[in-house]
């Protein structure tokens, strides 16, 4: 029997009260302060692998187990046993993995189609929850997440870490303290989405890959080279392009610097450029301006924008300009990779100002919320009211015109069409 | 100033050897209308690889403009001609399930044919998109054809219609929830051990 097993099973009745202080002591659901906790890796290739890795060094030096990997893709799977070791165990189907009874929690790094449903079930299960950005493809996954971590109470973090980072602190804590005064727009930047180029047919999957497993909630098609390996990320029904995966860090700092996560925007209204052959279908060129109100100010997406000179630090790929009317600011980046200006690092908080959380990195920021049961600082509301900014907005690319959006109901408003929009029932059996 | 598409030079657009080409007519192709739905079905048949895709994307470009708002004439027109091209059973199976998906977007809940969508609920071949779209509509007529497609379904599918009935909030005693039974097993054996 496993530790926290014990603890829940048996009420901790004997000597481990002695040993442990109150607070650390395990209750259903929360492992105790001092306990390593056990985790299951669902999808290990790409994002997956990086993370299968980053965790095996934290087993290495004792501080978690990795006890199951998993994946549909059966040389990423052998490949990832190598990496976790032979404790772990190995599946194709996470379903085995989230029913496990001694594994606390699970990091998921799927292609973005399967993150709503995984994330669903897993919490579900009880399982705290990584899940790589954008946590959800449409409006309606969003809300199924966002309510079976807070009916489960469990804690989830999504994987847009700008939140965490010293410099995403640095420039939030110079924001809250007013050195930029009243913020009126937020101006994003990012290089376009790639086309195309060798449009090919359908044909048979790898044998390595269980397509239908793949597809998951999606609706069939037969398997073509451009949705996998590696290129999920260009179609709109799973990836979204670039609005949605580095959207989903670069918005998710500016929803977190605006304290916007539970402001959504009143109207959306995208133009931009489609791919001119190729499955591919998410927008090359776009720019999507979102209205917020109360207070009032304006984000946009653009892609590729107009981009500031490169700072002293970090590459200019992407990021966020925030204009105030004392000042403006620029937040390179927004993923891992996040800097801002020197004034904002430089900055000390003055007697009496804002002092603003401090992540001691993402991951760790995760821990501590599965053991003190605190909110994460990218928690699952955060990373949904990202996401949702990045469908809304490739639903205005799509229907080629603006819509208007209810923040507080979360509907699409005045437009039947793109209401039944944010949802895309999913394919049997694997719904939400 | 641009010319204006008709039905024939969208057609002719769309089999150019060009891919800007095709790609400028299919993204204008939603003012040609309902009475491109035909010919682009067949174009979608019959074409090349990329014209066949191109004239998948004119059907989208038509759905998508016929179903903006205060524009219901133009959408129900629109809804009749993709009906059309479902109901033709030497349309390819891949085209008709996209143009249940098309329908999803744009049909009224009033519109659907309890008896016609239970109908669709009974094919092996577009029943799960007929469900999906019955679910995404999600009224009186799109949950009561649900409800016949449960009765008439094979034991093996009555939890697929059942989740989508769930999901619209009502319950369905005696069918199980199999989302979280896990099905597949992996040939991969754990390395070191």
């Amino acid at each position: 029997m496993k530790r926290r097993e014990f603890l829940t099973t048996a009420a901790a009745a004997v000597s481990l009260p002695y040993l442990l202080p109150g607070e650390a002591l395990a209750q259903p659901g929360k492992p105790g302060a001092n306990e390593r906790l056990t985790f299951g890796h669902i999808g290990v290739g790409g994002m997956g692998g990086g993370h299968l890795g980053d965790m095996k060094g934290r087993a290495n030096r004792g501080e978690v187990n990795i006890a199951a990997v998993c994946d549909v893709d059966e040389k990423r799977l052998a490949n990832a046993s190598r990496v976790a070791g032979p404790q772990a165990d190995v599946y194709r189907d996470y379903r085995y993995v989230i029913q496990r009874k001694d594994i606390d929690a699970v990091v998921i790094a799927t292609p973005d189609h399967w993150h709503g449903v995984q994330t669903v079930h897993a919490c579900e299960c009880g399982k705290h929850v990584y899940v790589e950005k954008p946590a959800c493809c449409t409006i309606e996954e969003g809300k199924a997440m966002v309510a079976a971590a807070q009916k489960n109470k469990v804690a989830v973090q999504v994987g847009s870490q700008g939140r965490s980072t010293p410099d995403c602190h640095a420039a939030i804590t110079y924001l809250r303290n007013g050195m930029l005064g009243k913020i009126s727009k937020v101006t994003c930047w990012h290089y376009q989405s790639p086309g195309e180029d060798n449009p090919r047919p359908d044909g048979d999957p790898p044998p390595e890959l269980d397509w239908d497993l793949w597809l998951g909630p999606m609706r069939w098609r037969p398997y073509n080279r451009c949705y996998h390996p590696g290129s999920f990320r260009w179609f709109l029904e799973s990836g979204g392009g670039q609005i949605r995966d580095r959207g989903a860090h670069v918005m998710s700092c500016a929803l977190y610097l605006m304290g916007a996560d539970q402001k959504g925007p009143v109207s959306i209204e995208a133009k931009g450029t489609a791919p001119t052959k190729g499955l591919w279908d998410s927008a090359v060129e776009m720019e999507v301006v979102y209205t917020f109100k109360d207070p009032d100010w304006t984000l946009v997406w653009a892609q590729p924008g107009d981009k500031p000179p490169k700072g002293d630090q970090g590459h200019n790929d992407y990021g966020a300009i925030y204009h105030g009317d004392k000042d403006k600011l620029i937040l390179y980046g927004g993923d891992g990779g996040t800097w801002t200006e020197k004034k904002a690092r430089d900055f000390k908080v003055p007697a009496g100002g804002v002092e603003v959380y401090k992540s001691p990195g993402h991951k760790e920021d995760w821990f501590a919320g599965i053991k003190t049961g605190r909110k994460t600082i990218m928690n699952i509301e955060g990373g949904v009211a990202t996401a949702n900014l990045t469908v809304l907005g490739n639903i205005s690319f799509t229907l080629k015109r603006k819509i208007e959006w209810d923040p507080q109901k979360q509907e699409i408003v005045g437009d039947e069409q793109a209401r039944r929009m944010m949802s895309r029932p999913q394919r049997f059996p694997y719904y939400l | 100033m641009d010319e204006e598409l008709t039905v024939d030079t969208l057609i002719a657009n769309l089999k150019d050897k060009d891919d800007k080409v095709r790609a400028k007519a299919w993204q204008a192709a939603g003012k040609v209308g309902a009475a491109a739905m035909k010919p682009l079905a067949t174009l979608a048949k019959d074409g090349a690889l990329e014209v066949s895709r191109s004239a998948v994307r004119a059907m989208w470009a038509i759905v998508r403009y016929a179903g903006r708002p205060g524009a219901d004439g133009e959408r129900k027109a629109t809804v009749d001609a993709l009906i059309g091209v479902l109901t033709d059973e030497g349309q390819p199976v891949q085209l008709r399930r996209d143009v249940v998906w098309m329908l999803s977007e744009i049909v009224r809940d009033d519109e659907i044919g309890v008896d016609g969508a239970a109908q669709g609920l009974a094919n092996p071949d577009l029943r799960e998109d007929v469900r999906a779209a019955l679910q995404r509509v999600g009224g009186d007529n799109a949950i009561a054809a649900l409800k016949a497609g449960l009765e008439a379904a094979p034991d093996d599918y009555k939890p697929a219609i059942a989740a989508s009935l769930r999901a619209r909030g009502i319950a369905v005693p005696g069918v199980p929830d199999v989302k979280l039974k896990p099905t597949k097993q992996t040939s991969v054996k754990p390395v070191g051990r």
